[in-house]
């Protein structure tokens, strides 16, 4: 889309809950992508909008911001990108997206843009709530009094909205107005001195810019070192209290503003007690709040397991299905292999993932638009603080569960950076979907299937033992980050507790939309790459190390007299063997030996490395299965995976002679892969987000030594 | 010790009461431009689960807010 975006840029800004998004998803339908703001990880939103004339303009969803002085990278972006018209988004035109229910705490950054004398059309949103809250509204008042464009809309039921593209286009057409307006908020003494100095040094046109820089010049990227300089000397010579200088702009604008947003609205006498009201008394109740969400959670799960199953089973088969076929269809060789063991193999791994992060997705994203959400913040947010976190990253942890990826990203609300960083490092110890099939085959093969006491099976207990080692894991290494970062740095709670709604659906479909393809471009790219790579390394060996291996298989088959089929099982495990990951597998024996690990589960180790359910399909291989992958990596109970237990059981070390499947490995394993970083995806949207490979790699380094110590330990304690 | 001014943490359940200024400029920044001013009437509206966040509606507005962001808007006495 960027190669033919058309130019005429238009942004949509808002306060958080305005509505921007259901609007932007109005004006645009599906024709929009989700983008970055170049240098810093905030997501911008952008669009084809289409007028009736035929003509066509980009447009852009910003962030929510209160005003153009931030406080989390999110908001910063607003201000950098309009303080700044060189910048690749700086706005043509601007619609300001204001919630009419609660207009006058919507004018402050309304007012700010009218300052900036950026074009700007002012959209009364949520006009079907007003209706229904008697709120009445004079559009034309307001535009007097503001001198631009007001139209009424409802994001919702989609009123107004081609008025609203309309009065767009005719707004932008016009020819711009020369000179300065009469600014809506008049320059203190103090600020004039500062702001006419900026713009008399750098060239700047508008006051209310060259004031913004004064109080932004610290941490504006875009300015030039010694435009900084200038702007930081200038601060300084005249003595420019920048944060009492914020505070009393906005008091004074809010002083100007109330008489005109109080001559236009008209609103009934609010009611004390709203269903909101009614509805919180419940759910952010001091010890039914908690309850209700640990219940809400395990409905999710519930809900997640019990909905997958049927089109993971399909994606699963389908592949299996395709694989197959090009098997016998293709020649046999070495870029047939490539392209059912490589590509193939890849891509289901990464798309078998989907019904479940889809789910996932779904009902998160139900719970946020219904505004639920907000309250998970507000309960947890001094629980989440004592871990180095902040309440807002109960989203990303409760994301985990789904898929990392997606998860680590949607940290981008939290102000903090250091909180924001925390979030970022401890998510990956949340058990996310990856790891279900291998605990699934793991505890099929160590735990005994006893209910106790009757009620409680013990497999399904060590499965959420799973879980909740994880969380632990996650909180604990969060609380030690803290200690260690102990960084000083404002850090903010404060946010607004939205009324309830019923979600529309437009917007839950477009949001999981979203996530899915973050995770299938994000992660699905790199799990396919290190899955041809894995590929390549069990497929080719050192030397003539693999026709050795074939002729060893074939004489071993003759002398067993095997019938084909376990002739080509039994030369595909002498191949792995063989090969550079064999190779490596053997290499790797004596360090974890210790974990009770032999060198065919090293190898397993490494290929897992590509997605962790690879694991299970490598077993596979290795103990001569021949079955089909699907089956074993299937959460139902079949053959194939009776087959693989019964393989794995026999199976001994070479040197002592002593079983290698234990209850003490298999317990090992499962803490391995419950606390080990093996997901070169995450790694790699760790090393985005932070911006340095720094983070991603001590990330690593400290999940696998956890792993490491962790199964050590569990094998220590249960041999 | 006696304190001259309130603060929203001393607020009671369904209490309410006008804030009149801050005394961190930083939170003031942040809290006016959400809409909490000097003059709005704050109400309690109940305590989180783990303490130290507070449910208040300002002038209708439902915030939540934490101790150290509460403890820094000064109300009427
Ligand atoms: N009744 C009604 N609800 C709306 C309307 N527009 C949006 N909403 C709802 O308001 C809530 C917030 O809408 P969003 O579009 O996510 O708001 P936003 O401004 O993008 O919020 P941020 O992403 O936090 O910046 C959602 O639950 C929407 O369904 C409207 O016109 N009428």
């Amino acid at each position: 889309m960027t190669d033919m975006s058309p130019t005429l840029k238009i942004a949509l800004i808002g306060n958080p809950n305005s509505g921007k998004s259901t609007v932007f998803n109005q004006m645009t339908g599906l024709r929009q992508r989700t983008g970055n703001f170049p240098g810093v990880t905030v997501e911008v939103k952008e669009g084809l909008l289409k007028f009736p004339s035929g003509h066509e303009a980009t447009l852009y969803d910003f962030p929510g911001t209160y005003s153009l002085y931030p406080t989390s990278s999110d908001e910063k972006v607003v201000a950098s990108v309009l303080t700044n018209p060189a910048d690749p988004y700086f706005p043509d035109a601007l619609v300001y997206v204001a919630d009419v229910t609660k207009l006058e705490k919507h004018l402050l950054l309304f007012t700010q843009l009218l300052d900036l004398n950026i074009p700007l059309l002012f959209a009364l949103n949520m006009s079907d709530s007003a209706t229904d809250l008697g709120i009445k509204v004079n559009a034309s008042k307001l535009s007097e009094s503001f001198g631009v464009p007001v139209v009424s809309i409802s994001g919702r039921t989609g009123h107004n909205t081609m008025r609203l593209i309309l009065d767009l286009e005719k707004m932008v057409n016009r020819p711009p107005v020369s000179g300065n307006r009469t600014p809506f908020y008049p320059l203190t003494e103090s600020e004039k001195q500062v702001s006419e100095a900026i713009r008399q040094n750098l060239g700047i046109e508008n006051p209310y810019r060259a004031l913004l820089l004064a109080h932004h010049g610290p941490w504006l990227h875009f300015l030039k070192p010694t435009e900084k300089e200038t702007v930081l000397a200038i601060v300084s010579t005249k003595n420019f209290q920048s944060l009492r200088a914020q505070v009393d702009e906005t008091l004074e604008r809010y002083d100007r503003f109330i008489p005109i947003s109080q001559a236009a609205v008209v609103s009934p006498p609010a009611f004390p007690n709203t269903p909101t009201d009614r509805i919180d008394a419940v759910l952010t109740h001091r010890l039914g709040g908690p309850l209700i969400f640990f219940g809400v959670m395990m409905l999710i799960f519930q809900a997640i397991f019990d909905w997958s199953v049927y089109p993971m089973d399909w994606i699963e088969n389908g592949f299996a299905l395709v694989s197959e076929f090009l098997t016998v269809q293709m020649p046999e060789a070495w870029y047939t292999e490539l392209l059912t063991d490589g590509i193939l193999a890849g891509l289901g791994g990464i798309l078998v993932f989907v019904p479940q992060i889809a789910i996932l997705f779904l009902l998160i994203t139900i719970l946020e638009e219904v505004g639920y959400m907000a309250r998970v913040v507000f309960m947890f947010d001094k629980t989440m603080r004592r871990f180095g976190m902040n309440g807002r990253s109960m989203v990303s942890l409760i994301s985990g569960s789904a898929c990392a990826v997606p998860a680590i990203m949607s940290s981008r609300t939290i102000g903090n950076w250091q909180e924001r960083l925390i979030t970022v490092m401890v998510t990956p110890f949340i058990s996310c979907s990856a790891r279900i099939p291998v605990y699934l085959v793991l505890i099929g093969l160590a735990v005994p299937a006893i209910k106790l006491g009757g009620v409680l099976n013990l497999q399904s207990l060590v499965f959420g033992a799973m879980y909740v080692l994880g969380v632990l894991a996650a909180f604990a290494s969060g609380w030690a980050m803290k200690r260690w970062l102990h960084r000083r740095e404002h850090s903010f709670l404060a946010i607004e507790l939205p009324v309830y709604r019923i979600p529309h659906w437009r917007n839950v479909v477009l949001n999981v939309w979203e996530k899915v393809k973050a995770f299938i471009v994000g992660a699905g790219k790199i799990i396919l790459i290190v899955s041809i790579a894995l590929w390549g390394l069990s497929r080719f060996g050192p030397g003539n190390a693999m026709d050795q291996a074939d002729q060893t298989a074939q004489t071993e088959a003759q002398q067993l007299s095997l019938d084909t089929v376990e002739t080509e099982g039994l030369v595909q495990q002498r191949r792995l063997e063989a090969s550079w990951a064999g190779q490596a597998g053997k290499f790797m024996e004596p360090a974890i030996r210790p974990l009770g690990y032999d060198w065919k589960i090293g190898i397993a180790l490494l290929t897992s490395f590509a997605a962790r359910e690879v694991f299970t399909g490598t077993l596979a291989v290795l103990y001569n299965m021949g079955g089909s992958e699907a089956d074993i990596n299937d959460r139902s109970e079949n053959a194939a995976k009776a087959t693989l237990r019964e393989r794995m059981k026999s199976e001994k070390f070479g040197d002592t002679g002593k079983p290698v499947y234990t209850l003490a490995t298999a317990l090992s394993l499962l803490v391995f892969y419950a606390l080990s970083m093996q997901c070169f995806s995450t790694l790699a949207v760790v090393r985005r987000e932070t911006g340095s490979w720094k983070w991603a790699a001590l990330q690593f380094t400290f999940m696998s030594v956890a792993a490491y110590l962790g199964a050590w330990a569990v094998y220590v304690l249960f041999s | 010790m006696q304190r001259r001014y309130r603060t929203i943490t001393d607020l009671k359940i369904n209490e309410s009461a006008r804030a009149i200024s801050f005394d961190d400029s930083e939170l003031a920044c942040k809290l006016t431009s959400m809409g909490l001013l000097p003059g709005t009437r704050i109400e309690m509206i109940r305590k989180s689960p783990f303490g130290s966040a507070y449910y208040v509606k300002a002038d209708g507005v439902r915030l939540a807010l934490r101790e150290e962001e509460a403890a820094s808007i000064l109300l009427e006495v």
